[in-house]
């Protein structure tokens, strides 16, 4: 996107706000959460190009606390066919979706079964945005969608639902819960850095040698070396991979392998390839762009750009699971629905 | 209000699972959609603890006995983020809180709404009982 439809779309995106203030108002009892109207997306009108600050000891300077938030979605939409929505096309997307967010469930639901976003801010309207007139942060292939899972992924893909099976059901145990539920990883960490969906912040540190990425959900942290050292063995895997990195001009290219394929993104393989772009174009944008590379899974690379506003510090702690009650709870839900499950098929059976 | 807003977003063709899919767990494989309440107590603690904070609440039941009841809310960060802290919402608030029961019927629920005696909700967006954002009680 050019400079020019930044500008604009930035001072769209204060309207969006704005208006979404004034419609949800209207139609809830209570008045909600005031978006937060720091919606960041637009640099500076100037006709040089951006030169970024240096850290002391010469990188182009990224520091500072970034959001990926969003709502654009990975995949273009059904029907879509652009590659960018004009500003009124794109208003229209964001408050839809923010008003799904806003109130998307109906009482007396499983849907409904949660606390409520908006009465703890986690809404997205009540952050900052990396706003983007893009209709899908997939850029490449140009239809915007991912590309086929490949016949090894799919042998791959059934292989990991047979073991999931065999292994019993996802309540039997502990180690049946899905990663994030447990806990471990989630989304936001990557790499690829995903949008979190809430409390979707970084903060980036540089020192000689290093640039350190903290997530906020869930508490991960990368250390990226600059030296140029190679790349570790292959029988030393990671959980977010083993990152190197290395500056191309201005731009921060980070290449990761050697994930450990507990976490597979996207159903990829162990052995699949993310390779980051960061490129900081104004004092509040990252352009953020990530390439995955896994013949094992898709037979062609595919490319994402999800860029990071920059947001207010500092980073809370995220130490996901204090006092554990939600793991305990839904393993005692589900003893308690099994024994009340075999008392009525007692009865039936009486 | 709530069902009406529901109703227009539905009939837009709009209506998605979002929630579901942003949700850090399966809230219906803890709470019961088929065990509604609503209860009406004092807070005795909250925990601002993440992925979610649960809220302590002392609940008089009809014969006179109190019981401490656990209620789910969301993580608290963002409301961090806003000024809010542990000060911020003082023992003692009156609360009325809709939500819906464990499924393994002990004192626990998941509070879908936390409501003030006056009505007005317990966080609108980070502001405080009776004060705003950033209002460091």
């Amino acid at each position: 996107m050019n400079r020019r439809s930044l500008v604009s779309f930035g001072v769209l995106v204060l309207g969006v706000a704005v208006l979404l203030t004034a419609t949800i108002a209207a139609q809830v009892p209570a008045p909600l959460a005031k978006p937060k109207a720091a919606v960041k997306a637009a640099p500076p009108p100037t006709s040089k190009p951006y030169t970024p600050p240096k850290t002391p000891d010469g990188q182009p300077d990224l520091q500072g606390f970034w959001t990926n938030s969003t709502y654009v979605p990975l995949e273009r939409p059904q029907g879509v066919t652009k590659e960018f929505y004009t500003p009124p096309e794109a208003e229209a997307a964001m408050k839809a979706a923010a008003a799904r967010e806003a109130e998307q469930t109906e009482p007396g639901t499983t849907a409904d079964v949660h606390y409520d976003f908006s009465q703890f801010g986690l809404d997205r309207s009540q952050s900052t945005i990396a706003a983007s007139l893009r209709t899908s942060l997939i850029v490449d292939p140009p239809d915007g969608k991912m590309p086929p899972v490949n016949a090894k992924g799919q042998k791959r893909a059934g292989e990991r639902a047979a073991a999931r099976k065999a292994a019993g059901g996802q309540y039997d145990s502990v180690q049946n819960m899905p990663i994030g539920s447990r806990c471990i990883i989630m989304g936001g960490a990557g790499p690829p850095m995903m949008n979190a969906g809430y409390n979707a912040n970084y903060q980036i540190v540089q020192s000689p040698g290093y640039v350190m990425i903290l997530t906020e959900m869930i508490h991960d942290v990368r250390i990226i070396p600059l030296d140029n050292r190679p790349q570790a063995a292959q029988e030393l895997r990671q959980w977010v991979g083993l990152s190197r990195g290395r500056w191309e001009g201005n731009t921060l290219v980070v290449e990761t392998t050697n994930f450990n394929g507990k976490n597979a993104f996207r159903g990829a393989s162990e052995n699949i390839k993310v390779t980051e772009r960061f490129t900081r174009i104004s004092d509040d944008m990252i352009d953020y762009k990530f390439t995955v590379e896994d013949p094992e899974t898709w037979d062609r690379t595919w490319t994402a750009e999800a860029p990071l506003a920059k947001t207010d510090g500092p980073i809370f702690e995220f130490a996901c699971h204090e006092t554990n009650y939600g793991i305990s709870n839904i393993l005692a839900g589900a003893r308690a629905e099994e024994k009340q499950k075999a008392e009525q098929a007692k009865k039936g059976s009486n | 209000m709530r069902a009406k807003l529901v109703l227009v977003v539905a009939c837009a063709g709009l209506l998605l699972a979002s929630g579901q899919v942003r949700a850090h767990h399966a809230f219906a494989a803890e709470f019961d959609v088929n065990k509604p309440l609503t209860l009406k107590g004092s807070l005795i603690k909250w925990e601002m603890v993440n992925p979610h904070s649960w809220f302590h609440v002392a609940v008089k039941e009809p014969d006179g006995k109190v019981t401490e009841w656990l209620i789910e809310g969301g993580s608290p960060n963002q409301l961090i983020r806003m000024g809010v802290t542990k000060n911020t919402v003082p023992i003692g608030t009156e609360l009325t809180i809709e939500g819906y029961r464990a499924k393994d019927g002990g004192l626990k629920a998941v509070g879908r709404n936390f409501v003030l005696p006056d009505g007005s909700r317990l966080f609108l967006g980070g502001s405080a009982p009776g004060g705003t954002p950033g209002d460091k009680k």
